[in-house]
């Protein structure tokens, strides 16, 4: 591994030299490398909505429920109120679920996008 | 509490940070590479490390005393701030990680090619720095003020100086090591005293939570709009703090920057559910604490009432020392985040402009602190996130979405955001909790709104501004690296 050194960037100082492209920045900035990478970008895009709007979702209905149910802060399990346990404890998982399934599916976009790269 | 006790865990914290800090320069020297951004550095430690600068007063003494006052109104807080996680992965994480930007106005400049931007970004920076560390500072005069009897105004000193001297020293090379093990001794602080009084209670036949329910004062429950404004910030003002996206940095890749935030998430999970049961029993047990204004000394006090003798000073003197963990792991990520913002745009990088901005990123916050007065600590953080969410979360979630975005857009969408959000809290200060209208004291459901408005449509009218080198910038944004085994290969 090689060491590097974090430093503050100095660029104020001097602007970051041009360095000559990749190979791989060239194929990514043609045309087809374009088309390839915008739809990365847009599928993950779409990916982190479709999450966050399904979090969103379950907050919408517990407060759908506080409203429609009003017998549910009288509702005990193990003597503590029921309210409290769906928001204090159960919409934790319900978060780490939601980043795990994430998680998997951006990975995914991104093997995809290499894979067809990689095939041209 | 018993004097001494409180004297012996501050000054225990103190100690400890500084030998593992010591001692993680030694290893950092010898085995891997702590010292250089921790490139290396797992997942695991990563994400222990960013929970233990996460979590801050506000979570570790605000949430169960908040809780203590409005009951299932403030289990929305830890909500709240573990999902503002949730969204920093979802829209931030990869992407601000394969940016190689080291601050948020590294990112934007980088972004927009704009010195303008950059030094607009920076002001935005090192105000949230400074409003947040105040919260911290208030803190830690509490502790200290319940712990040991000393005036506040030793607490926040003892911070500032603590944080100065081991910022100044360069003991912060081994952060990470540092706020990884303050993330464990804050949950530690938290869970054995909660797992001890319910086992006590238990025993003792007196346990019965049906009381939980009533609140102790006669505080009006949040209405809905508090409620979603209040999400709102939370969940767009995390991604924009200041002193999380340097953590960012130490990831090797995008796809590690994503685990270490699953890794977080499952981090504050964990965590919060102590403040929450704390602030339970407390509505049982110490309701009185509501009625007499000190709802944050909640923690603190607990064990003491309700254990009593040795077990009870033990008990005391864990909770006084995770409470200086969290002051002591936020003060500095934030004072070290902040001083890089202000030696870079002010001083010119240099090692000495460092501590010289360190010094005044930490000093600063300390005379706000002396001149203002607490407040529940736990909302006062939650305003902080309402002012990140609508001037820093719009310019990056735009920026790293958006091919539109211009420097001018970034501006005007920042300093609409900073204006209107910060006129609405200080108007609402002005005029004191009992009488300022939701919408000023909650406005964060208005302003980010109105800040992402203003960028996109001032954006949309100067697009010839759009910097040219928008494409390549997205494209390593959002382009998964190289594996890294054939990188290593290459190399």
């Amino acid at each position: 591994m090689t060491r590097v050194r974090v430093t503050a960037p100095q660029s104020a100082a001097r602007p970051a030299p041009k360095r000559p492209y990749t190979s791989r920045e060239a194929a990514e900035e043609s045309d087809v490398g374009q088309v390839f990478v915008r739809s990365l970008i847009r599928s993950q895009l779409r990916l982190a909505v479709v999450v966050a709007s399904g979090f969103l979702l379950v907050i919408a209905a517990y407060g759908l429920m506080v409203a429609l149910v009003p017998d549910l802060a009288q509702m005990r399990i193990l003597g503590v109120p029921v309210n409290w346990i769906i928001l204090g404890a159960a919409l934790y998982p319900v978060i780490g679920l939601s980043a795990w399934l994430y998680n998997r599916a951006a990975a995914r976009n991104e093997a995809r996008y290499r894979d067809l790269v990689e095939d041209r | 509490m018993n004097p001494a006790v409180g004297l012996t865990a501050f000054l225990g914290v103190v100690l400890a940070t500084a030998a593992i800090g010591f001692y993680g320069l030694r290893i950092s020297r010898t085995t891997s590479d702590f010292y250089v951004a921790s490139r290396t550095v797992r997942p695991w430690w990563n994400a222990s490390a960013i929970g233990g600068e996460y979590l801050s007063a506000a979570s570790f003494l605000g949430v169960a005393g908040l809780i203590l006052l409005t009951g299932t109104d403030a289990l929305w807080f830890p909500v709240g701030y573990t999902a503002g996680y949730l969204m920093l992965l979802l829209f931030v994480a990869a992407p601000l990680r394969r940016s190689g930007a080291y601050t948020i106005p590294d990112f934007t400049e980088a972004r927009l090619e704009s010195k303008a931007v950059r030094r607009v970004t920076s002001l935005v920076v090192v105000a949230v720095g400074w409003l947040y560390i105040v919260p911290q500072l208030h803190g830690a005069g509490l502790a200290i003020r319940i712990s040991t009897g000393l005036p506040s105004w030793v607490g926040s000193t003892a911070v500032v100086v603590v944080v100065c001297l081991t910022v100044v020293a360069g003991g912060m090379r081994s952060i990470t090591f540092v706020q990884a093990f303050q993330y464990w001794l804050k949950l530690t602080a938290l869970a054995v005293p909660v797992v001890f009084l319910l086992l006590h209670q238990a025993d003792a036949g007196t346990l019965s939570l049906a009381e939980a329910a009533s609140n102790p004062t006669s505080l009006p429950p949040a209405g809905l709009y508090q409620t979603v404004s209040l999400l709102v910030a939370l969940l767009f003002g995390t991604l924009g703090l200041p002193h999380v996206l340097v953590r960012f940095y130490t990831n090797p890749d995008g796809q590690s920057a994503r685990r270490t935030t699953l890794i977080v998430l499952g981090l504050l999970s964990v965590f919060y559910l102590f403040p929450t049961a704390t602030g339970l029993l407390g509505r049982v047990f110490a309701p009185e604490l509501a009625r007499n204004g000190q709802p944050d000394a909640l923690v603190l006090l607990l064990p003491g009432k309700l254990l009593g003798g040795i077990p009870g000073d033990l008990l005391s003197a864990l909770v006084v020392a995770g409470a200086f963990a969290a002051f002591l792991s936020t003060t500095s990520g934030l004072v070290v985040s902040l001083a890089g913002v202000i030696s870079q745009d002010l001083l010119g990088g240099s090692v000495r402009g460092f501590r010289a901005a360190a010094l005044v990123a930490a000093v600063v916050p300390l005379a706000f602190a002396f001149t203002t007065d607490s407040t529940a600590l736990a909302g006062s953080v939650g305003l902080v996130f309402a002012f990140t969410a609508s001037t820093i979360c719009p310019v990056l979630l735009l920026g790293i979405w958006w091919r539109g975005l211009s420097d001018a857009g970034a501006i005007a969408g920042m300093v609409t955001g900073a204006v209107l959000c910060g006129g609405a809290l200080g108007a609402g200060t002005i005029m004191g909790s009992d009488l300022a209208p939701a919408w000023l004291a909650q406005p964060a459901a208005w302003t980010v709104p109105a800040a992402f408005g203003v960028m996109v449509l001032v954006s949309r009218a100067t697009k010839h501004r759009v910097p040219r080198s928008v494409t390549r910038l997205m494209t390593r944004l959002h382009v998964p690296e190289r594996p890294v085994a054939t990188e290593r290969q290459v190399r």
